[in-house]
């Protein structure tokens, strides 16, 4: 059984009775009580809990400083805080900007409405701390979630990683606003052609920087791949200046200061096929792709692999 | 002139120009594209194809993807890279929002045409010239006399006007526009590469296809859109406006380094993209009077 979710509910206020504890409990949650914020902090710091459900109406500046301060930090911010308003409050409008928590729940407590609310607030904070701000497409969590999933299920899909040649002189050549475009553009050309290729499971990740992945059915990986190549092949001239196209390359300088040309941007696209049940865990997946990959880079211009090796026996 | 235009009413128009968000299109491509985007198997590839023969669509396409929201700004020149950055359900949502125009006036089917052979020329010339992206300037020859558009759709009263100044007094459109609008098409091409943040590349050729000399960046394609407007006028395809041909300049035929007898060629190669158009716009043509008339939305 997975850890219990710990809650950690802040004021006396409708502070749950006996019955509702059991209903946390029934639900997995264990509740941890706490007067006041001010008493709450150390809790909230040194062993901080899933959830936070502040049952108080926050009337004191300090307190509201306090949400603040945690909210505002990189450690706890992923901590769901949920607050009970009156009625009254509601209706006389609350300054949402002020108080930084990610749902609300109106009193008296309905308590069935509260789990489902908790219950999205884990999903929403998951979805929103994975999801890259640049793509919003899901990030490693999700990619691992999705892949294991599929290889646990046995299917016979293709994992395939994308990565942007040449994008490091390209983003020191153009600067960094139009290295973002090079990478939203890839962001949306690989979802759109996964769409538009398989009504069955697909997916699209990712994993940070220049790096994506992707997941189709095994017999539709050459079909996808040729066609995410010559997509961006043709999109890239787009965002590429009018000389350095001429050129068909650009100058910019490398790591040691040297002036050297570069190729365009090019993408390289590793891929491994589930084939026979290959694969057990998404470590093997990931290691299988970095091999294909260093080969892959090696290659002028834009390239795919797709390793269909069986299991050794 | 029936009609006298002061300071006050150009700045009217220009808002007017600002706000344009839905240019209606034949009826014939609207269920053209209909028919396409309801049958599961046709890409967004065919489809996009068929959005780059359609200067409105192909414009609200671009407009699109070059808008702040999606992230490109200035950057995206094609049809087929838009339709590729949007996706099929989006390309799909503005087919199907599609406005049409109420009747299928002689002017509008000939004004089409005319961009229409006007992009295939200048492709065959960008072709033969062997220029990095044909599929950049056959859009900037489809959307050309963008302009034109504009004015007939926003200002219906005063396009009667022009037609009425170039039969009585003998005048291009382009005449009849600058003196009784004080604002040509190409200019109000210009304005709408503005608001739409279309790319340079696009609208350098809009703005100046009757001045190539204008065109600071993007000569070449400016003179080969310029050049193509000629071919297609003199070659009788299409309506542009007036039954005049514009006078070619003679810098700009000279930058395409093209000989005299290198026009046979070209000539040739372009009349059997020619002919091949002519069969769409039957086609087109044949789509738009089954279609039930007049549905805006």
């Amino acid at each position: 059984m997975p850890a219990r979710h710990r809650v950690l509910i802040i004021g006396k206020g409708d502070k749950p009775g006996k019955e509702q504890e059991y209903l946390f409990d029934a639900k997995g949650y264990q509740i941890i009580s706490s007067p006041t914020f001010k008493k709450a902090m150390d809790t909230i710091f040194n062993d901080p809990p899933d959830l936070i459900l502040v049952m108080a109406d926050m009337q004191d500046k300090v307190e509201l400083e306090m949400l603040q301060a945690v909210k505002g930090g990189i450690y706890c911010a992923h901590i769901p805080f949920i607050i009970a308003l009156s009625r009254e409050a509601i209706s006389t409008g609350i300054e949402w900007e002020q108080y930084p928590v990610d749902d609300f729940i109106s009193k008296p407590i309905d308590y069935t409405e509260l789990f489902a609310r908790m219950s999205l607030c884990f999903e929403r904070m998951q979805r929103v701390f994975d999801n890259n701000p640049l793509t919003r497409l899901p990030g490693n969590t999700s990619i691992l979630k999705t892949i294991q999933a599929a290889l646990d299920a046995g299917e016979e899909v293709a994992i395939g990683y994308v990565d942007i040649d040449n994008f490091k002189p390209y983003n020191d050549r153009y600067g960094f606003s139009r290295g973002d475009e090079v990478i939203r553009m890839v962001a949306m050309l690989l979802t759109n052609i996964l769409r538009e290729t398989d009504t069955r499971k697909v997916f699209a990740g990712h994993v940070g920087g220049d790096d994506f992945s992707f997941m189709v059915p095994s017999d539709r990986a050459t079909q996808v791949c040729e066609k995410i190549i010559s997509s961006f092949d043709a999109l890239v001239k787009n965002l590429v200046d009018k000389d350095d196209l001429k050129r068909n390359c650009f100058v910019a300088r490398d790591r040691q200061g040297n002036e050297q040309h570069f190729p365009l941007p090019s993408l390289s696209i590793a891929v491994v096929s589930n084939h026979n049940n290959r694969f057990r865990h998404y470590g093997e997946v990931a290691e299988a792709a970095t091999q294909i990959k260093k080969h892959l880079k090696s290659m002028e211009g834009s390239n795919y692999l797709i390793d269909r090796r069986k299991p050794p026996e | 002139m029936a009609i006298e235009w002061d300071e006050e009413k150009i700045a009217g128009f220009r808002e007017k120009l600002r706000q344009t968000k839905a240019l209606p299109t034949l009826p014939g491509i609207v269920s053209k594209l209909t028919q396409m985007v309801e049958d599961p198997s046709v890409s967004a590839d065919r489809i996009g194809r068929v959005i780059a023969k359609d200067q409105i669509l192909a414009a609200k396409l671009l407009k699109l993807v070059n808008s702040a929201f999606y992230g490109f700004p200035g950057r995206i020149s094609t049809v087929s890279s838009a339709v590729i950055l949007l996706g099929f359900n989006v390309v799909r949502s503005l087919v199907l929002s599609a406005s049409i125009f109420e009747a299928m006036e002689k002017t509008v089917v000939g004004l089409w045409e005319h961009s229409l052979g006007c992009a295939a020329i200048a492709n065959v010339i960008a072709r033969r010239l062997s220029i990095n992206d044909p599929e950049e300037i056959s859009t900037a020859a489809l959307l050309h006399d963008i302009g034109k558009v504009v004015i007939r759709e926003n200002l219906a009263e005063e396009a009667a006007v022009l037609d009425e100044a170039i039969l009585g007094e003998n005048i291009s459109l382009y005449e009849a526009e600058q003196r009784i609008l004080k604002i040509n098409h190409t200019q109000v091409g210009q304005r709408l590469c503005r608001h739409w943040n279309l790319p340079d590349r696009l609208a350098e050729p809009i703005a100046y296809h009757h001045e190539p000399k204008k065109s600071a960046n993007h000569y070449v394609s400016t003179a080969i859109v310029h050049v193509a407007d000629v071919l297609v006028r003199a070659r009788g395809f299409g309506f542009g406006g007036d039954k005049w041909v514009p006078a070619l300049d003679h810098n700009a035929w000279a930058a395409l380094t093209l000989r005299e007898d290198d026009l046979p060629g070209l000539i040739a190669e372009a009349e059997e993209v020619l002919v091949e158009l002519r069969g769409f716009s039957f086609e087109i043509q044949n789509l738009g009077e089954k279609c039930p008339p007049a549905i805006e939305s």
